[in-house]
């Protein structure tokens, strides 16, 4: 049975939710995007789409000592094993449940396939008022016995003058090929603050397509922090909505891929409201036959007045197999806005790395350091201090050095 | 300690030296002077290991060993150092964490642990001090935004933490104020002891004020055409380059 089929199966298993039928007629009309798609131009699904992924979990148990190995072992954590919720802590002021959202939120396939067949994810709900002191970590973890394709759909609600700060990580421990169609709905209310850390360290059997969005009230602030350090194929859409005044949205991102990974990352700004500002730094390095898109718009619609809008995508190409695509875009229909955007694809510098050897630095450490420096900008952003530690730790790894300085 | 033999270098196929031959003993100061283009810089890079430079005869020895054999950062390891003319911005990296990396690396040769962090942070800020240095200059990233002079102090002040046996600076002058210049040149002459020795590459005499040198030596076209004691340098300043050039080109073509 080939995938389709197992979808519609799957979509007709018996339950009689509408919206389920509603989502999958909705995927079936649009179907997987193909390169003609020009969101899609240069990230092909269709290898990815031929495997024989399984629907129905066939999940294989995971220890308590798999849990500890794969996540950063924070106090709080919010744990998923093999698409059922396991572990969640208890916070003051904060409600963790499971989701059921299967409200209509889709713009395209991949969304629209997310909401036919999820049934798993969580609902965080900050209440009003409410400082969550420590970050709170959300681990889904997968073992399949089978190729398999899980859909979680999540939903973050940060009322009124809270916040909280999230690290997520998607990992399958199999080597299994495990396709993850990720979704994330995330409402920041008036005065609202969040920090969301994807930490995306994979292997070679994950396949992630993750889409976020952020709805921001007035005056609210939302931090996104990228790390992408790994993974057969990702594509992350990030999706900004500033829906109220004197709002802030950041989007950071350092992307390190090498042999065959690809990753893609498309952002959207949308700033609808005046007297906003927005910051996006993606820092690309590529190694190896690594491949890499970026695509960021910044949409400033006629009532975004007074706004500043800022985005730069820098790329280091470490080796001649690698590549990158990257498009920045820009659409403005107001006239008195703040807006740059840029984008650069480089090497090293080798005076720079010249400089350094003459200091006893050695040309592969140079390089290291060097590399490391390019992202650091982007790096620094990360608010929390050990998830700072635990970036720099898998960089330093991945660039098989010691950057203990 | 260093001894350069008939070096001749090729930079896009044409010779840029063309037969240098140089004596540095330990505890001396050589100052090495020349007009615009006569290859000052280029015997610089060459003893620090800039693969620009082909290097097509000669060697360079240091102590036992042919600097010619090593890479850059052996070199440093054996204890050359070389101030930059323009030192490179590196955006990102701190100069404590750049100044500690270097010296973690030395030590690693040596086979010896990093230096606890507390006695770096010592050995900094008494370096620091003798070169009049504010401690901000640590936190800031590795010569970024820095001015000409700062440039030329941070070079100064990585030579100190590093303690070379061989220090060359080159054109450590240029940038530099009166003031700065009497700073740096007081650093550098602190620093010297009876087993280091420095090579100074100016363009000036202005700085041999401040850094006597024991040798000048008159560099054009890419080879020595006299060497003289210190009194050579005021020669030069009185005189320009104009009465020694002109002997040389008419024994070996311009």
């Amino acid at each position: 049975m080939g995938l389709l089929e197992k979808i519609e199966q799957y979509t007709n298993r018996g339950t009689d939710k509408v919206s389920n039928k509603t989502a999958y007629s909705k995927f079936i009309d649009l179907g997987f995007p193909s390169l003609k798609n020009e969101e899609w131009k240069y990230t092909s699904l269709k290898k990815i789409i031929a495997n024989n992924f399984e629907i129905e979990n066939q999940g294989e148990e995971i220890t308590d000592q798999e849990i500890k190995n794969n996540s950063l072992d924070l106090d709080n954590k919010v744990v998923f094993l093999n698409g059922e919720l396991y572990q969640k802590p208890t916070i003051s002021g904060v409600k963790i449940e499971k989701n059921i959202d299967h409200s209509p939120k889709y713009n395209d396939a991949i969304t629209a396939l997310n909401a036919a067949l999820a049934e798993n994810g969580y609902n965080i709900t900050v209440s009003e008022n409410t400082i969550v002191d420590k970050p709170l970590e959300i681990l889904f973890l997968t073992k399949n016995k089978s190729e398999n394709l899980a859909q979680y759909r999540n939903e973050i609600i940060v009322k009124k003058n809270s916040s909280i700060k999230i690290i997520e990580q998607v990992k399958n421990l199999s080597t299994n090929l495990c396709f993850s169609n990720m979704f994330t709905n995330i409402n920041l209310e008036e005065k609202a603050i969040i920090e969301f850390n994807k930490l995306q360290n994979n292997n070679e059997s994950q396949i992630i397509v993750d889409n976020t969005n952020i709805n921001q009230e007035t005056g609210s602030n939302s931090t996104f922090n990228t790390l992408l350090f790994g993974g057969a194929f990702t594509r992350n859409n990030l999706n900004f909505s500033q829906n109220g005044e004197r709002c802030e949205s950041n989007m950071n991102g350092v992307v390190i891929l090498d042999n065959s990974e690809f990753a893609d990352n498309h952002t959207y700004m949308d700033h609808l409201k005046a007297n906003c500002e927005s910051n996006e730094l993606y820092k690309g390095i590529y190694l190896g036959k690594s491949k890499g898109v970026f695509n960021g718009k910044i949409m400033v619609r006629p009532d975004a007045q007074k706004i500043n809008a800022f985005q730069a995508n820098n790329n280091l190409l470490l080796s001649d197999d690698s590549s990158i695509n990257s498009k920045p875009q820009l659409e403005i229909y107001a006239d008195d806005v703040k807006c740059s955007h840029g984008c650069t694809i480089g090497q090293l510098d080798e005076d720079a790395i010249f400089y350094m050897n003459t200091r006893g630095i050695s040309k592969q450490d140079a390089k290291a350091i060097l590399t490391y420096a390019f992202a650091s900008d982007a790096l620094n952003k990360i608010s929390i201090p050990y998830l700072y530690d635990v970036a720099k730790d898998l960089i330093s790894k991945k660039l098989n050095v010691d950057l203990s300085f | 300690m260093l001894k350069i033999e008939n070096l001749k270098a090729v930079v896009d196929g044409v010779e840029i030296l063309k037969g240098i031959n140089l004596s540095v003993n330990s505890g001396e100061v050589h100052a090495i002077m020349g007009p615009n283009g006569s290859g000052k810089s280029t015997l610089s890079s060459v003893i620090a290991g800039d693969e620009t430079y082909e290097v097509s005869s000669g060697s360079i020895l240091f102590d036992d060993d042919d600097l010619l054999d090593l890479d850059p950062d052996q070199r440093a390891h054996k204890g050359v150092f070389l101030s930059f003319q323009y030192p490179v911005e590196i955006p990102g990296i701190s100069v404590s964490n750049f100044i500690k990396a270097a010296i973690t690396e030395k030590r690693k040769v040596l086979g010896l642990d990093p230096m606890p962090a507390k006695d770096l942070l010592w050995k900094m800020r008494e370096k620091m001090d003798l070169l009049n240095m504010k401690p901000g200059y640590l936190s800031r990233n590795m010569n970024e935004g820095f001015s000409g002079g700062e440039k030329k102090r941070n070079e100064i002040f990585q030579m100190a933490m590093l303690e070379p046996k061989l220090a060359i600076l080159d054109e450590t002058d240029s940038g530099l104020d009166i003031d700065a210049l009497k700073v740096v040149a007081n650093g550098v002459n602190k620093l010297k002891n009876s087993n280091n020795a420095t090579i100074v590459i100016t363009h000036y005499q202005r700085l041999l004020d401040y850094i006597v040198p024991d040798y000048v030596h008159v560099l054009h076209n890419g080879r020595i055409i006299k060497s003289g004691g210190k009194e050579l340098a005021h020669q030069l300043e009185e005189k320009g380059y104009d009465w020694i050039t002109k002997l040389a080109d008419e024994k070996w073509g311009s």
